[in-house]
């Protein structure tokens, strides 16, 4: 039970940060449909900035977080002015072509100005309660009420469930950015703008939207989200060029997931796929050892090495196996409509 | 629908197309050196590569592959049927620099009589470039200082450096690459495993020695006479490690085994809990992870439920440092043991403070080197301003080696083919220990195989961030045979 809850821990966690980069593939496929394949690359260089700015200025983590984000923001805005508007009226194959060139650009951009090697945030630069400890010495519990107890850097449930504030964070962030979008989105005027693009460019533009202003504002709030999932995997895991491909094609299968175009189902779908991918490597090899045993072939089992738990190397796969099971059998995903045109 | 699912696998193919790191990067630093060495002969080189271009226009037929700018391509079509004169003119900078003032009419011979050429492959680039780093690093200073010293028979010893980004796809081009080049007299490479089994094939059927420093999976020396390594193999190291743990880490007496799901990490795995099982040491589980991963709390979480006092990565530094550090904030405080695989400086630095009380084995380490390691130490980082770490040792072994068996063997008269064979006969001959090389890792000697068998392994522990010889070492080799 106790590895129960804290797989779900840990997928609450990778669900929160694919929710947050899957709303960036969404909301621009909700307004222009158009696959934006450089949105991965967005994450990586939010990841990036913050860790140069960290590194070179003794800033705290947060306004580090703040600046990525404002750079990401402009950094998807031009992105949209620079390879995608010129293609506004141009097939939408031309459009997904140009989106990838950008992509393997930004991610060759990086390589160039970062180096191949993964890079870590050290230390010091980070909060004292995201810090590592010393695992030698025995963590000093300084409160604790009902079992639960708060140490340096992790609340711990009981014996085994462990809630580092780090990944606490990215949750409540999770949490509060998407709160924050579907408000901005349901009772704002951009938002109402938004929708109204979504629905019909020609005929927003004829209502006197402008429509190129919304546009920008859609790449912008995409990008801005997306460079906080960055800078958040980057602490907890670490930064490298290809940082935006791995986790931007999974954040991209969550959003189909959950129907593209929609919000709220890039929010459900990032957290599916989280779930999925940990639950699945997690409980994979349980499964197998189950089945084998059910069948007669437990010996075989314990003899052939496959008590190798194999299945977990396998994870990202199995996220995709339950992606395409929904797809076949909802194709326009949990939220979308079902739509006539389609790229 | 179907349309964009295709769309989505275009992108999935483009993408790690474009991820693919560029080879450039490594010629680029080995022009780099040669700059610096020869930055006076500079102006002259040029000139002279001019001369063989034009020269080359003369010749149309013969020459027309060899001025193509695909120096890979050039080389692969002239390969082995022409290994005189002309073909040397190929718009190949290192060759070109390397031939030092000379008239045109004998640049051929010039270069013949001058420079021997070896190649090293390794992961320049990719999830195991810090590895990479330090073998190129090892093997410049090993050249540098033989160049110094007269180079090899009165001929300058040029390095040639492959790219193989630690994956089997790359080490293949590299290894073809290499194979069908008509100057490169042996290769010092590859250091990942998978990449030393994907060019084994290459390297025997093209017949050019390939001297690994780093890949320690059992079958990289086996059923080829063409493939060395001078380090141990995983099955004596999985030993070592189950038995450094029973008898030595007494109190951890249950493991988990986490391994990276490829040559290296499931070999190294088999022999680990084959040992294990014969030596009654309890293993609870062993999971597997994915090279590019970048987050194990799942399967940590996994290995938590089983409570082990100790955990075995068998992988590589990246994302042992990851592991550990996800391991720690799941509250996992159990021992970790690694293998040589994350001997590097990157996992101190990666892990940080997660590291604290590591145990790792490798195949040397300077500690317990002799006097003669103590000043190549101080030697490599008066050169590279850091510390060389295990496997620059090697490698700088290994180049020693090939050099010394080039030193015995090379005969300017004799074809390619035919030197490289010398080369082999001449490493396949060092089977004792009398006749063993006596480099700054210790004496090496081939069996049969091409293996190294006589090498210990040593244990180090990182207290305060730093590597540590650990206080209690099993140096006696006679429990393994």
């Amino acid at each position: 039970m106790e590895q129960f809850f804290q797989q779900l821990i840990n997928g609450l966690v990778l669900g929160g940060i694919y929710a947050l980069i899957a709303v960036g593939y969404t909301m621009v496929y909700g307004i222009i449909q158009l696959i934006n394949f450089a949105h991965g690359e967005i994450f990586m260089l939010g990841a990036y900035i913050a860790f140069t700015l960290v590194m070179f200025f003794p800033i705290p983590l947060w306004v580090a977080i703040l600046v990525s984000m404002l750079f990401c923001a402009g950094v998807g805005m031009l992105m949209d002015v620079v390879a995608y508007k010129p293609l506004r009226t141009a097939p939408r194959l031309s459009a997904l072509i140009t989106a990838i060139g950008v992509s393997i650009g930004l991610q060759n951009l990086a390589r160039m100005i970062w180096g191949a090697k993964p890079q870590t945030f050290s230390e010091e630069t980070l909060p004292k309660f995201f810090q590592q400890l010393n695992p030698l010495v025995e963590p000093t519990s300084f409160l604790n009420i009902f079992g639960v107890s708060f140490t340096e850097n992790a609340i711990q449930f009981s014996e085994g469930v462990f809630l580092a504030y780090l990944d606490l964070s990215i949750i409540i962030l999770a949490v509060v950015l998407m709160f924050g979008l579907n408000r901005l989105v349901t009772l704002t005027k951009i938002g109402k703008a938004m929708r109204a693009c979504a629905q019909n460019r020609v005929a927003a533009n004829l209502m006197g939207i402008k429509t190129n202003k919304v546009i920008a504002i859609t790449f912008a709030i995409g990008s801005a989200l997306g460079a906080v999932a960055g800078v958040m995997v980057g602490v907890r895991e670490n930064i490298n060029p290809l940082m935006g491909f791995h986790k931007g094609v999974a954040a991209f299968a969550a959003a189909v997931l959950g129907g593209i175009g929609n919000i709220t189902g890039a929010m459900v779908g990032g957290l599916l796929m989280g779930l999925a991918e940990v639950f699945g490597a997690g409980y994979i090899d349980t499964f197998i050892e189950f089945i084998c045993n059910n069948i007669g072939l437990g010996q075989f089992y314990e003899d052939e090495k496959i008590s190798h738990s194999y299945g977990s190397g396998y994870r990202v796969a199995i996220s995709y196996i339950v992606m395409i099971i929904v797809i076949l059998i909802r194709p326009t995903g949990l939220f979308g409509k079902s739509s006539a045109h389609r790229a | 629908m179907r349309n964009w699912l295709v769309g989505l696998l275009i992108v999935g193919l483009l993408s790690f197309w474009g991820c693919q790191p560029p080879d450039k990067k490594t010629e680029v630093t080995s022009d780099e050196t040669q700059e610096t060495q020869e930055s006076s002969e500079k102006a002259t080189v040029e000139v002279e590569d001019d001369q063989a271009t034009v020269e080359g226009k003369d010749d149309q037929a013969t020459v027309e592959g060899e001025v193509a700018e695909d120096q890979a391509t050039a080389e692969g079509e002239v390969a082995e049927d022409q290994a005189t004169a002309e073909g040397e003119v190929a718009e190949d900078q290192a060759t070109a620099e390397g031939a030092g003032p000379s008239s045109d009419d004998t640049i051929a011979t010039q270069k013949e009589s001058e420079q021997v050429k070896v190649a090293v492959a390794g992961p320049f680039t990719g999830t195991a470039a810090a590895f990479g780093e330090m073998i190129e690093r090892g093997a410049r200073l090993k050249a540098k200082q033989i160049n110094e010293a007269g180079g090899i028979n009165g001929r300058k010893l040029v390095l040639t450096f492959g790219d193989d980004a630690g994956t089997d796809k790359e080490a293949k081009l590299v290894a073809t690459r290499f194979a069908t080049d008509r100057e490169i007299l042996a290769v010092v490479g590859h250091f990942n495993s998978s990449c030393s089994l994907a060019g084994k094939d290459i390297y025997k059927e093209n017949g050019i020695v390939a001297l690994s420093p780093g890949s320690t999976n059992v079958s990289v020396c086996e059923g080829s006479d063409w493939t060395f390594r001078n380090l141990y193999r995983d099955d004596f190291q999985g030993q070592f490690i189950a038995r450094y743990i029973k008898n030595i880490l007494t109190k951890y007496n249950s493991v988990a085994v986490l391994f990276d799901n490829d040559d290296y990490g499931r070999g190294l795995r088999d022999a680990f809990t084959a040992e294990a099982k014969k030596i009654d040491l309890e293993l609870v589980t062993s999971v597997a992870y994915d090279r590019e991963n970048t987050d194990f709390s799942t399967q940590l979480t996994k290995i938590k439920s089983k409570k082990p006092k100790a955990i075995f990565i068998s992988g590589l530094y990246e994302q042992a440092a990851l592991i550990v550090k996800q391991a720690r904030k799941l509250g996992i405080r159990s021992l970790f043991f690694g293998a040589d695989g994350i001997d590097s400086p990157d996992f101190l630095k990666n892990a940080g403070i997660s590291a604290e009380g590591t145990y790792l084995t490798t195949p040397f380490t300077f500690g317990a080197g002799g006097e003669e390691a103590a000043k190549v130490a101080a030697a490599f980082e008066a050169e590279f301003k850091v510390p060389p770490d295990t496997w620059a040792a090697l490698t700088y072994d290994a180049m020693g080696m090939i050099a010394e068996a080039i030193e015995k063997t090379y005969n300017k008269e004799a074809t390619l083919a035919e030197n490289r064979k010398a080369i082999r006969d001449h490493l396949a001959s060092i089977d004792t220990p009398e006749e063993g090389f006596i480099g700054i890792t210790g004496l090496t000697y081939f069996d049969i195989n091409g293996d190294t068998v006589n090498k210990p392994a040593y244990v180090k522990v990182v207290i305060d961030g730093k590597y540590t010889t650990a206080p209690e070492q099993m140096l006696n080799l006679d429990a393994f045979k």
